[in-house]
């Protein structure tokens, strides 16, 4: 099932990385606005404060548009760095359209770019939040169609490659989930796919007639779908088989409504996964697409009389910089001679390590070895660490659990599924985390050292997200925050899908992270109700009668701003919290101390320590010994870019 | 606007690794994203809270009777990064508002606001986000 889940994890990872990238220093192609006449000078500090953001941002995402060949060597770097996204080579691979993000103008755009001298003409001028998509060439190479946001409508367009005259308005899709994915060999259809929760579709658009017909319609995902040189096959990728695979069936316009257009069908890939960037070779002789292990594959294939395959093989592996991502083709592309492949490399990803701090920020060790970790977690008695490792081998995201002492690992969860936000049992025994299964997220919690089997606890609306940010003392609430609602279940009965969720605090504003007292009497969280850029620490009463807040009582406890890591200290005296303050890019660790009796009383916040240009250095906020003497970070400090093999 | 990108920045830093938008739920399991249906009426009541707001619109139907539609949005932050905020809303309680929307899929008087013109003529659109 790993593969239906990559999104997940992409948006993972771009969450975790929004974390810290954005954010530094005015870049290739992104040049900030300058200052106006009249600005104050509040004005002109927002205003570099902005560009410094968009600065960094662009360094952290700008990719370099790689062409390798079909050993995976790189053969040439085309034009200059810029935030790219979705290349196609022309048919004769000269050229390059490709989608160009300008993050101070908050568009994306389509560009071709000549690859032998990098000279890039502009195709698309999208307004702000108008962006352009899904790029496909003509066959004859002289016209690309795209999908563009015009008006609150999806409409598939076509322009000259050249950049000349005027677009031309194909189709005005009236629905969500609109991506061209191909032009037809003989010029007559555009291909595209409508994918939701609900399944998808395959369509054909007739250039002439201009009305699309379904080709077929799946409760599974349909992707990346590109047809045969010979028009009488589509390649396309799906998950009905638990994870996502390549599949062939007959394509067939005229008959697209008849049981006959579904009949046909052909699993390319060999159960170990397909990722899509599927494309047929011109002479229609190979089939080639991505696997789950990196591996740009090719498959011999003949179309005439029947469609036959073989067995797929490696041509090469992705460079690790690459991300796996759940969109196909979304980052490269193979020309359709075979011989080169086309990427958008972004920087390569820097492994973390395990850093255990004391009060003053100081090293006190390292634990374990480097690799990409988040969410630290550590245990009631501070000897183990629970956090979220990803193997970017297997592409697994899974909890792990890493002795604090030896910095021997073990996996609690070894799947498909990406599992996040651990949490501990009260008792130290357990692990709770999420996990996306099918169209749903759920709380599940199994034995820390990964023996038994995992308990489902919660399970949550469909498509809606969970961010798990604590157990309760006594370990019957767990609580989580979702659409800026932080949210409370109790975890009574047996049947996990009886539980409710509770709305501790659902406003206008947002609310997160919550995290319960030591004593369970109250809940900490993260609110911007006094502004909405800044968030801020608030403590309320938490009524274990009902799960909810108490009508009564509510407490500020920060004064500067909060960034999560939200900890009470075991005897309730203090609370802690991360603050990344924006301008200089450090993250302060700061404290409160606190009392509760004979009312709730917040300390004036002081601060512990800072960590100095912290987007660049930590992956998140991190976690606090129960008697706030030791803090452990996952600090990014070891490149791990490596060459394509 | 231009705070756009710190909130975006604090909220996403203190979410990590969060989920996203009510019950919290997916809109396209809810909404059909391809029946698009348009109502003018007016707004008799709104509720501006997470994760999503909503809108009670009195609007005439084809045959002319009066129907309740009750139409979905956003969370209020997105609604900031559109420079519209709760009291473009509570100003334009009482008056005549134009939504675009996709309707639920269930059937009911209820939709996924694509776009809203306000009484004074502003119009917000809710793309792509539901589009």
């Amino acid at each position: 099932m790993k593969n239906s889940y990559r999104m997940a994890i992409v948006t993972t990872a771009a969450a975790l990385s929004a974390v810290l990238l954005m954010a530094a220093v005015p870049a290739l192609g992104q040049a900030p606005a300058p200052a106006k006449a009249g600005d104050t000078a509040d004005d002109k500090a927002k205003a570099a404060a902005k560009a410094k953001r968009i600065a960094e941002q662009f360094e952290a995402n700008a990719r370099v548009l790689t062409v390798f060949d079909r050993e995976g060597k790189t053969v040439a770097e085309v034009g200059e760095r810029a935030i790219y996204n979705q290349p196609v080579f022309s048919p004769d691979r000269t050229r390059v359209a490709v989608i160009k993000t300008d993050l101070e103008a908050e568009t994306a755009d389509l560009w071709v770019i000549d690859v032998g001298t990098g000279k890039s003409t502009r195709i698309t001028s999208s307004k702000s939040r108008e962006p352009a998509q899904a790029p496909v060439w003509s066959p004859d190479g002289k016209q690309i169609a795209y999908v563009a946001l015009r008006d609150s409508y999806l409409t598939a367009f076509r322009r000259f490659s050249n950049g000349e005259g005027a677009e031309e308005l194909l189709y005005k899709h009236p629905g969500g989930n609109f991506l061209l994915t191909d032009w037809s060999a003989d010029g007559r259809y555009l291909i595209y796919s409508s994918t939701d929760l609900g399944g998808g579709a395959l369509y054909a658009l007739p250039l002439e007639e201009k009305k699309p017909m379904e080709l077929f319609r799946s409760k599974f995902q349909v992707l990346g779908a590109r047809i045969s040189p010979d028009n009488r096959f589509i390649a396309y990728r799906s998950n009905e088989t638990g994870k996502n695979e390549i599949f062939v069936r007959s394509f067939d316009p005229a008959g697209a409504a008849s049981p006959a257009a579904s009949a046909g069908q052909w699993q390319v890939s060999n159960n170990e996964g397909g990722l899509g960037l599927i494309f047929w070779r011109a002479d229609g002789t190979e089939l080639y697409y991505m696997g789950a292990d990196r591996g740009i594959k090719s498959v011999s294939v003949s179309t005439a009389p029947a469609f036959e395959f073989g067995t797929p093989r490696t041509l090469f592996k992705l460079p690790d910089a690459i991300p796996v991502t759940g969109t196909p083709g979304g980052l490269g592309n193979i020309a359709r001679d075979g011989q080169r492949v086309v990427f958008v490399v972004p920087p390569a990803p820097r492994l973390q390590q395990i850093t255990v701090v004391d009060r003053q920020g100081k090293t006190v060790r390292t634990v374990g070895e480097p690799g990409l970790y988040g969410q630290p977690a550590l245990s009631p008695d501070g000897t183990r660490l629970a956090v979220v490792r990803n193997d970017r081998d297997r592409g697994n995201t899974d909890i792990w659990v890493f002795d604090m002492a030896t910095g021997k690992g073990t996996p609690v969860t070894n799947d498909m599924p990406p599992d996040f936000g651990p949490m501990w049992s009260p008792d130290g025994s357990q692990v709770f985390y999420t996990s996306l299964r099918g169209n749903y997220q759920g709380i599940y919690r199994k034995a820390w050292n990964g023996t038994g089997s995992e308990e489902l606890l919660f399970q949550y609306t469909p498509g809606a997200g969970i961010n798990l940010t604590d157990v309760s003392p006594d370990g019957k609430f767990v609580t989580f925050s979702s659409g800026g609602v932080v949210n409370v279940v109790a975890l009574t009965g047996t049947d996990p899908l009886t539980r409710k969720a509770i709305e501790f605090s659902r406003e206008e504003f947002d609310t997160l992270q919550g995290r319960f007292s030591p004593d369970g009497r109250f809940l900490a969280y993260g609110s911007n109700e006094g502004d909405p850029e800044k968030v801020q620490v608030y403590v309320r009463p938490f009524d274990a009668s009902t799960g909810a807040a108490a009508a009564t009582g509510k407490w500020q406890v920060s004064k500067d701003g909060a960034n999560g890591m939200l900890y009470w200290r075991a005897d309730g005296k203090e609370m802690f919290w991360l603050h990344l303050d924006m301008e200089s890019g450090d993250a302060l660790v700061m404290a409160a101390d606190i009392s509760t009796a004979p009312a709730f009383q917040p300390g004036t916040p002081r601060l512990l320590f800072r960590l100095t240009n912290a987007r660049q250095t930590m992956n998140g906020p991190g976690s606090i010994s129960r008697d706030g003497q030791r803090f452990v970070f996952t600090m990014m400090n070891v490149p791990a870019g490596t060459p394509a093999k | 606007m231009r705070h756009r990108f710190s909130a975006c920045v604090a909220l996403t830093v203190m979410l990590l690794v969060a989920g996203s938008a009510w019950a919290h739920h997916n809109m396209s399991a809810l909404f059909d994203f391809n029946q698009r249906f348009t109502r003018t009426g007016t707004l008799t009541k709104f509720d501006w809270r997470n994760p999503h707001i909503g809108l009670s619109v009195d609007a005439k139907s084809d045959q002319g009777q009066v129907e309740t539609w009750w139409f979905e949005g956003p969370a209020p932050g997105f609604f900031r990064t559109r420079d519209t905020t709760k009291s473009d809303f509570e100003n334009a309680t009482g008056k005549t508002v134009t939504v675009e929307a996709s309707r639920a899929r269930d059937g009911s008087l209820s939709g996924l606001i694509r776009i809203i013109t306000l009484p004074g003529g502003k119009v917000v659109s809710l793309c792509p986000q539901n589009c």
